[in-house]
């Protein structure tokens, strides 16, 4: 039995020791390599899963804070699995591809591999002291990612992140006291508390729920308490921005299903959980229709998405959380590219506004078609993976809310409507070509179709992942 | 053998997108090849169909996604259509495109379509029809923005993919309905399936998806636009392809929408949109859009064949449109060829200076008509049978095919008119058409013709108990045609054009509706601006709203910071209150 979930932490922690010690020029290849071996040993993991037809990854390491009996204990759900082979691809191809610039690559790579190292370990880790923890490590490396390295207004965007984060990753740390003191023998682990939680009383798993619930809409983030996410993209760097969509959104929808999992009494409230999703899906989907940054039409993509996530989550039945599961996944890969392309459409053109950017197509033919791709793989179009999702999210939800359950789907409608009026203002439109500042690299072109590849990978082949799961 | 049929296409598109930058002249035939195999293919499914087949794809509990295919009647019947339509568009094209810089591309769309095509036509699940409908509406967006150097192109192209994303999540959501209360997606399971209320409102909802993609009123206007297509693509979208697959899935599913007492729903849209195609049909001037507006007008009687529940003379009308619908399209191109891509029929002459090719024309054009023995006839014949009962719908029918004849020979005449300045130039640039693209024309022509005898065996081979319409049925309808015919003839050639535009606007903006139409949706798409707007308004607030709390914080900290401002006699002051304060509490 190979420990994988421990090699590809400790590989993590080699690559920031290795990005540090190499000199900046070096260091984009080093962070490449450490992070491209994870990605590799994740897709080991999924491969030795497939074949032994099960999930058994559980591992022990050192004893963390005896006293609490708390130890580095990894393990992997299917859930887990999906996010960690998608935390691993966008953050590969977020270290090699995402900064076009070349600046400052040496704290760029640290940081990603930081907030990679964070993400899986948050992903698989089997107890909430540590998922806690991760998470804070997650929050400030992306949060030292907007800060350092974000355009003129990223100080006030970064701090704005943080206050969000730092509430939600409190009202976190309540919860999971609370959890602790609440459950009979006094544990983090996550597997015992599934099993045990039965027995706090309805009001103590309300109030933890309640705190968990906000925290998680936090980071989802989902309306009303978004507004750190269209800030802090406009002002991250192309690499902090497709984390901060592609992986830190995921903390929430994972720590979501996990709050679900944890608290039998959050059922209660499935349905208020469901049409805050839904209202929310509506809500940003005309947020968007408003905005003219790409990077901000995007991140607010990203709040939709979310949104129908989280009516997935809310359905509580096999369909909705495999579907849940599954849209994440594709929703990371999407994301990142669409941020890989908004990216490399700033640095192309020095501007991002879609009004002003003309002819993609003509100066960069391969950013313009990933660009259409991407927005297929938003809107959901069969044999991208984020098809599968909205398939069994709607599913889902029709079994859990009826015919009324499948609503939230329009608002996609509204988000592609946009998204095809982006395409047509910028990409598609030749008349006149704005003026060519930079090219973009094959790095760049090697990671959309890295993302690509994936997209299609789990659009067409879904049962990969949906095998793991009971529906 | 039927999955070959997707095979071929799609292997040409990979070949195409991979290798070809190079030698862009061998991608045309490189595609007319992969056209020809599938057409064999196809051919030999029509000869031993062979029986449905499934690929799963995956399962989600009980739920089994699979790729599923049959080789029922109706569905080898489009099968045909689309595998003889297609090879005959790519000759046309290779003659068409003279972009060596485009081909590539052009041919890697068309046979992405071409596939998906096949596909939807012997998709035997609710999944497999879905994908191929999505690809459809998706390369039919790059195909009708393909020339996106020009101006309204990327524009036509998106109110296509605006038009048809609507349909397609409100196809999603139908399917989704379906699969939760049934659990299952095929087509078989679903039609022997009792109703419920879910698999009404799913109904409802492919029904408006059907439109969609199918053009009809409320969602027809993003046709007339999709002329800024090359018109190889206007052609194939028109006939065989795209448009049809609405009538088609209808067609397939009509006995559950019998069930669901949905057909007059049917039935009064297929009137409303062909009565709105041919007035448009006849006041517009762009040559391709009078075409696309007739496509809406057929596909409408199609709709209204459904509506009355008549699946036989919605087949009909299906098979026969395709030949001179794809004629005509394919005519109108080499037409604007000879007059340097001109649009505005009224400054497009001398039709006739090839013979050959006005002679094609008018078997398509006296088709579309309906004029005995061409196959349009046989199509409108059976639909009038059918209208027979009902005398509202066969007058509606009547005054159709009269604008039908007047329209069709209005474009006509007017192309066909001399231009004494342009003769000699205009004579050589009907002679220099490609060979290419007049021998599609030519092969159509008489597919129009083989098709009014083909139509005989129509009914027998769909199996159907209700057969063909007789001769008499037509008649009537024929005659409407000739009156039609008549009146272009007086108006148009004898010279006594009314100019509706200038002499009476407000009649001329009823009758030529898009434009009513388009601020409509104009109107619809602000209004969703507005509620944007709102909704961007909302943001702002709570936006700042946290700023203003943040604020709060602050101004708070402020104040109580005064209670430590390092003054003594302050810090004694607060004492002294305080030991007043605390006394006062003890001794009440």
């Amino acid at each position: 039995m190979i420990p994988y979930l421990g090699i590809m932490l400790a590989s993590l922690l080699l690559g920031i020791i290795g990005v540090l010690l190499v000199n900046e020029r070096h260091s984009r290849v080093v962070g490449s390599v450490f992070s491209g071996i994870t990605m590799l040993l994740a897709f080991a993991v999924l491969v030795s899963g497939i074949q032994s037809g099960s999930l058994n990854f559980s591992e022990n390491y050192i004893y963390y804070i005896s006293q609490f009996n708390v130890s580095l204990n990894l393990q992997l759900t299917p859930i887990s699995l999906a996010l960690v082979l998608m935390a691993s691809v966008v953050a590969f191809v977020t270290v090699f591809a995402g900064n076009p610039e070349h600046e400052r690559e040496k704290t760029a790579s640290a940081l990603i591999l930081l907030f990679e190292f964070a993400a899986i370990g948050l992903f698989a880790s089997g107890n909430l002291l540590l998922f806690f923890i991760f998470w804070d490590i997650g929050v400030l490396a992306l949060f030292f990612m907007i800060y350092l390295l974000g355009s003129a207004n990223r100080r006030r965007a970064a701090i704005k992140f943080l206050i969000y984060e730092l509430l939600a990753s409190l009202l976190l740390l309540f919860a999971i006291m609370l959890v602790y003191f609440y459950t009979p023998m006094h544990s983090f682990d996550i597997n015992y508390i599934i099993a045990n939680s039965v027995t706090m009383s309805s009001s103590t798993q309300t109030l933890i729920f309640a705190f968990l619930f906000v925290a998680f809409l936090i980071n989802m983030p989902v309306f009303p308490l978004h507004l750190w996410l269209p800030d802090a993209h406009t002002e991250a760097s192309t690499q902090g921005s497709m984390l901060l969509s592609g992986v830190l959104t995921k903390f929430g929808g994972y720590g979501m299903l996990l709050a679900f999992a944890l608290i039998p009494a959050a059922a209660n409230f499935s349905l208020f959980v469901a049409l805050l999703g839904g209202f929310s899906a509506f809500y940003a989907a005309f947020v968007l229709m408003t905005q003219h940054d790409i990077k901000r039409v995007i991140a607010y993509t990203t709040i939709v998405e979310m949104s129908i996530i989280l009516v997935g989550i809310a359905t509580l039945n096999p369909f909705g959380t495999a579907g849940a599961t599954f849209a994440m996944l594709a929703h990371g890969f999407a994301i990142s590219m669409l941020f890989l392309v908004a990216g490399s459409i700033g640095h192309i053109f020095a501007d991002r506004d879609f009004r002003a950017v003309k002819g993609v197509i003509a100066s960069s033919a391969a950013t313009g078609y990933t660009f259409l791709i991407g927005v297929f793989a938003t809107t959901g179009v069969p044999l991208t993976a984020a098809f599968i999702g909205d398939v069994l999210i709607f599913l889902g939800a029709i079994r859990a809310f009826s015919a009324m359950g499948v609503i939230p789907l329009l608002s996609l409608g509204i988000v592609g409507a946009y998204l095809y009026y982006v395409m047509n203002k910028s990409v598609f439109s030749t008349r006149e070509v704005s003026k060519t500042i930079e090219y973009i690299g094959s790095s760049q072109k090697l990671g959309y179709a890295i993302l690509l590849f994936f997209i299609f990978l789990f659009g067409l082949l879904p049962f990969l992942i949906l095998n793991f799961f009971n529906l | 053998m039927i999955e070959l049929l997707v095979v071929f296409p799609l292997v040409a598109a990979a070949i195409l997108s991979l290798l070809l930058k190079r030698s862009p002249k061998a991608a045309g035939y490189i595609a007319l090849l992969a056209a020809l195999a599938t057409l064999a293919i196809a051919l030999s499914i029509f000869i031993s169909p062979g029986a449905p087949q499934s690929f799963q794809w995956f399962t989600a509990g009980n739920l089994l996604f699979s790729i599923s295919t049959t080789a029922a009647p109706i569905n080898i019947l489009l099968l045909m259509l689309v595998s003889v339509i297609t090879p005959l568009i790519f000759l046309y094209s290779i003659g068409f495109m003279r972009v060596p810089s485009e081909q590539a591309r052009f041919y890697f769309e068309m046979c992405v379509f071409a596939a998906a095509m096949v596909l939807f036509s012997i998709s035997a699940n609710f999944i497999t029809m879905f994908i191929a409908w999505e690809m459809l509406g998706i390369t039919s967006y790059m195909l009708i923005g393909f020339w996106y150097r020009k101006e309204h192109a990327p524009t036509a192209a998106r109110k296509a993919i605006t038009t048809i994303l609507i349909g397609d999540i409100l196809m999603l959501m139908g399917i989704l309905l379906i699969g939760a209360a049934y659990g299952t997606f095929e087509f078989s399971a679903v039609l022997s399936a009792p109703g419920s209320p879910a698999l009404d409102l799913a109904l409802i909802l492919i029904l408006l998806a059907a439109f969609t993609k199918s053009a009809q009123f409320p969602f027809h206007e993003w046709l007339s636009d999709a002329m800024e297509g090359p018109t190889p693509v206007s052609a194939f979208l028109h006939s065989s392809t795209m448009v049809k697959a609405g009538v088609f899935l209808i067609a397939v599913l009509l006995p559950l929408y019998e069930a669901a007492h949905l057909l007059p729903v049917i039935l009064v849209i297929g009137l409303v949109s062909a009565l709105i195609g041919v007035s448009n049909a006849l006041t517009d001037r762009h040559i391709k859009k009078i075409l696309a507006y007739s496509t809406i007008e057929d596909l409408g009687l199609m709709f209204v064949a459904l509506g009355l529940g008549s699946l036989p003379a919605a087949i009909a009308l299906f098979f026969v449109q395709t030949f001179y619908k794809a004629l005509l399209f394919m005519g109108a191109g080499a037409i604007m060829r000879a007059n340097d891509e001109k649009e505005d029929i009224y400054k497009i002459y001398g039709a006739t200076l090839s013979r050959p090719l006005i002679a094609a024309m008018a078997i398509g054009a006296l088709s579309i008509a309906g004029i005995f023995p061409l196959s349009g006839f046989f199509g409108k014949a059976m639909l009038e049978g059918a209208a027979m009962q009902n005398i509202l719908v066969y007058t509606i029918i009547f005054a159709v095919e009269l604008g039908t004849g007047l329209y069709m020979f209005r474009w006509m005449f007017t192309v066909s008119r001399k231009s004494y300045e342009q003769t000699s130039t205009l004579k050589l640039n009907y002679g220099s058409i490609p060979k290419s693209m007049m021998v599609p024309i030519y092969v159509l022509a008489a597919a129009v013709l083989v098709a009014s005898i083909a139509y005989l065996y129509l009914p027998t081979y769909l199996q159907s108990s209700s057969g063909g319409a007789s001769i008499s049925d037509g008649l009537i309808g024929m005659f409407a045609s000739i009156i039609g015919i008549a009146l272009a003839y007086r108006i148009y050639l004898q010279g006594h054009r009314v100019h509706l535009e200038s002499t009476s606007p407000g009649m001329f903006a009823v009758v030529h509706n898009s434009t009513l139409v388009n601020s409509v949706y104009l109107k619809i798409t602000r209004t969703f601006s507005y509620a944007a707007g709102l909704a961007m308004y909302i943001d702002f607030a709570f936006d700042k709203m946290t700023y203003g709390f943040a604020q709060a914080l602050i101004s708070s900290g402020n104040i109580i910071r005064k209670v430590e401002n390092g003054q003594t006699n302050m810090y004694v002051l607060g004492f002294v209150v305080g030991m007043v304060v605390l006394v006062l509490a003890f001794i009440l």
